[in-house]
């Protein structure tokens, strides 16, 4: 996650996931938790629900190398982020959200969506466009579709301020 | 202490278990020991602080308090929802808990969250008379923890509540040790010159009120759940776990700034109430407030939880470790805060002032305004008027102002102001200003503006809550985040939002001199009761006419304090409201029955910072069977 993007990757969002890949961050994470997957290739649908601050479920089990398509809901009336990463990458994206919360991209249960791509004079933007995250107003829902990697220790967490810290996360096991 | 058992055991056919509770309580004469002295005080089942009581959501609670003092006693259950003869206060509830007798206290558990229960009768409170509650939700908590501490600080005092009440009385500043002296005179008068100094002194003077009055009772030993500093009280954890810390401040008259060096809080919980996550460095807790915070050390290392008076004049310490025994560095006392004029912005000419609605006003027109020379205008000379002159004027007069008034002001009378002389001036001027009646302000300027923060010209930072310049204005000892009223956001708003039906305002008024403290002036035994309607959804100001900051306890109802988030503004029991400035809440007046509510410092609602509410009407209690009886309910806030 770094809020240095090209413009380009605003769209990308999702249909260009797989094109993209996890590579284009160049930030060494993907070998970490894996990388975006092909929708052909899942093996199974998961379905996990937001509310305010939790997931259900909290945990699921993967095996190495599987493929899954994450469904992602808010159920809550508070923005959430469905994030798969390290414990040290969801840290270093908590600090990015203080921004989008300084700066009012996001608001309680409001996503400023025009926001996130306004350039902040300084050639950065707050676009939210990795693949291995989605941010959701609530009542949305969202696909995620994830290449696992080998066994690592991976959370998926919501990184907006306190959500992280109050223990909106969940574990990710390796069969 | 705790039998509890399913009242349902045969209600199998019943669509919901509910679950009854019994709990027995004795109060009894004791021994305090703080490490620094030992004291005789007084506590339940022979410690104080008393048990933790555990209930659930949903419960029934049968509690049996024996009284084995020789003087009468109460327990008021405070922060919890309940029918008014089940509150505790004597005079306003029942009468009060006989020595010998054993009084039962039923009622249901219809809330969750952190609370306390203590005392109400004379100063057994700061005598020892203090328990923590915690009540387990029916569902899930919105947030995870895997160990719960209570962390219930007091500031105990090696006199008695009587004797400390009989000192303030004969010398309101008995146990003020931070008095300036002569020294601290010539000083000044070095620095500032000797006319200046004179009439700072002076002005101080005719408020009697001295600017070292943060705390008028020093002295104390600040001690966390029964445990003075040296006695250490420890938590203890294994790394990477969360931990659930239930900051309770059950003190006389003590604010306490906290702090765990090391570990960052995040802010879950006011007073019960579930908060939007919010994580801070440090926080201030009010006298009767509660905090709940998680923390999560990684490391095996020990942290130590630090809680500073207000007033730097104490301290409370204990400390989160592996194991017993462990310690971590004990951070020393920062410098005391001095009050400065800006504490005293209720009491200048800028009280009265009236700014009309500011509704349409653009932000940016707002910024570095200043209004110094407006004092006690009238509203109707603003129209037209023109601030070019006001380049270079004072901006103290500014400070604490409150903007409350502004509504109904002809808003073509301010269009027409111009501001275009004013670049440049100071923005501190408009520091200290009530924010609450601003919701119809352009929002291209507000939104996403963080008013817990607002950055200053000179880099400092400010909080909505505190005067402008105000000495108390608190700061994190690491430079980092210091949690504001503002920030305080409901998790899931309690009420319906709706306009307040009605607005009175309470100042908030003393003569330190004589340590009297009173609501608009007049002390509780010459007071009558504040008539409430039952349904109706009342706004209360609080005026703070004094140099002390008050936290007012409305018994029976919630108090939605106003920080500008209008559905989400968080709901307390208690709400602190700093010298110099104005503070709104409202409540929904949804209980019928007579309720006490009062400045929580012990001696100050012993002096008279209490009034009784009587809400008339209601589906179970008419008015009439509403006894209008008005004995003497004396201290114990």
């Amino acid at each position: 996650m770094k809020l240095i993007k090209p413009l380009i990757a605003a769209l990308a969002m999702f249909v260009s996931v797989t094109a993209l890949g996890a590579g284009a961050h160049g930030d060494g994470h993907a070998s970490k938790s894996g990388e975006a997957g092909k929708p052909s290739e899942a093996s199974r649908t998961i379905t996990v629900a937001m509310y305010d601050n939790y997931y259900e479920p909290e945990s699921i089990a993967v095996k190495s190398g599987e493929t899954v398509r994450f469904v992602v809901e808010n159920k809550g009336n508070l923005v959430h982020e469905f994030n798969i990463g390290t414990p040290a990458m969801h840290e270093g994206h908590q600090k990015e959200m203080v921004k989008m919360v300084e700066h009012g991209v996001i608001q309680g249960g409001k996503l400023n969506r025009g926001m996130m791509s306004m350039d902040m004079g300084d050639g950065q933007s707050m676009k939210h466009d990795d693949p291995n995250s989605i941010l959701l107003e609530p009542g949305e829902s969202k696909e995620l579709v994830w290449k696992f990697s080998d066994k690592a220790d991976i959370e998926f967490a919501c990184n907006v301020p306190g959500h992280y810290q109050s223990g909106m996360y969940g574990n990710v096991n390796f069969n | 202490m705790k039998l509890r058992f399913l009242a349902s055991a045969f209600g199998l056919m019943m669509p919901a278990i509910v679950f009854a509770g019994e709990y027995n309580l004795t109060v009894d004469r004791i021994q305090i020991d703080t490490g620094d002295f030992v004291k005789e005080g007084i506590g339940y089942n022979g410690a104080s602080p008393g048990p933790v009581l555990r209930f659930k959501e949903g419960e029934e609670v049968s509690i049996n308090v024996t009284n084995n003092l020789d003087e009468m006693t109460s327990i008021h259950w405070h922060g919890l929802i309940l029918p008014f003869k089940q509150d505790g206060v004597p005079g306003i509830s029942f009468t009060g808990i006989k020595p010998g007798e054993t009084f039962t206290y039923n009622f249901p558990i219809i809330q969750s969250g952190t609370y306390w229960f203590h005392s109400h009768s004379g100063f057994q409170e700061p005598d020892g008379a203090f328990g923590a509650i915690v009540i387990e939700p029916e569902g899930r908590e919105p947030y995870r923890y895997d160990r719960d501490y209570v962390v219930q600080l007091t500031d105990k005092h090696p006199h008695s509540g009587d004797r400390i009440m009989r000192n303030l009385k004969m010398m309101a500043d008995y146990y003020n040790r931070q008095q300036l002296t002569v020294g601290d005179f010539a000083e000044d008068a070095s620095e500032k010159g000797f006319l200046a100094t004179l009439k700072d002194r002076m002005m101080w003077g005719d408020m009697r009120m001295m600017k070292v009055d943060v705390e008028d009772v020093q002295g104390f030993t600040g001690m966390i759940n029964g445990k003075g500093p040296d006695q250490n009280w420890t938590g203890l954890f294994e790394p990477g776990e969360r931990i659930r810390l239930r900051f309770i401040n059950s003190s006389a008259m003590t604010y306490f700034d906290v702090r765990i060096p090391g570990l960052e809080m995040t802010v879950v919980q006011a007073d019960g109430n579930n908060v939007q996550p919010v994580t801070v460095d440090e926080f201030r807790i009010g006298v009767a407030e509660t905090y709940d915070v998680l923390v999560r050390p990684k490391t095996a290392e020990a942290y130590t939880i630090f809680a500073e008076s207000m007033g730097r004049s104490g301290f409370a310490r204990a400390t989160l470790a592996t194991k017993e025994g462990l310690e971590a560095p004990v951070p020393s006392l920062r410098e005391p805060p001095l009050l400065t004029m800006a504490d005293m912005g209720e009491m200048e000419g800028m009280a009265g002032m009236d700014h009309g609605s500011m509704a349409g006003m653009d932000q940016p027109d707002m910024e570095g305004m200043d209004h110094s020379k407006m004092a006690g205008m009238n509203q109707s000379d603003m129209e037209g008027m023109d601030h070019s002159k006001m380049a270079g004027m004072s901006q103290s007069g500014m400070e604490g102002m409150d903007h409350s008034k502004m509504a109904g002001m002809k808003q073509s009378g301010m269009e027409g102001m111009d501001h275009s002389k004013m670049a440049g001036m100071n923005q501190s001027g408009m520091e200290g200003m009530d924010h609450s009646k601003m919701a119809g302000m352009k929002q291209s300027g507000m939104e996403g503006m963080d008013h817990s923060k607002m950055a200053m010209d000179d880099g400092s930072v400010s909080d909505p809550f505190y005067a402008k310049g105000s000495g108390l204005l608190p700061v994190a000892a690491n430079g980092g985040k210091f949690l504001s009223y503002a920030d305080l956001k409901a998790q899931k708003p309690l009420f319906e939002e709706r306009e307040a039906t009605r607005e009175i305002e309470l100042r908030l008024t003393g003569n330190m001199e004589r340590y009297i403290w009173s609501i608009n002036g007049v002390k509780y035994e010459d007071a009558d009761p504040i008539r409430l309607q039952y349904g109706e959804r009342v706004r209360f100001k609080f005026v703070n006419e004094t140099m002390m900051t008050h936290p007012m306890h409305l018994h029976g109802m919630w108090s939605i304090l106003d920080v500008g988030a209008g559905q989400l503004n968080p709901v307390k029991h208690t709400v602190s409201v700093q010298p110099g400035t104005t503070v709104y809440m409202e409540t929904e007046v949804d209980a019928p029955g007579q309720w006490a509510f009062h400045c929580h410092l012990s001696y100050h609602a012993a002096t008279g910072m209490f009034r009784k509410i009587i809400v008339e009407g209601g589906p179970e209690t008419p008015a009439a069977a509403v006894s209008e009886q008005s004995v003497k309910v004396g201290g114990g806030a």
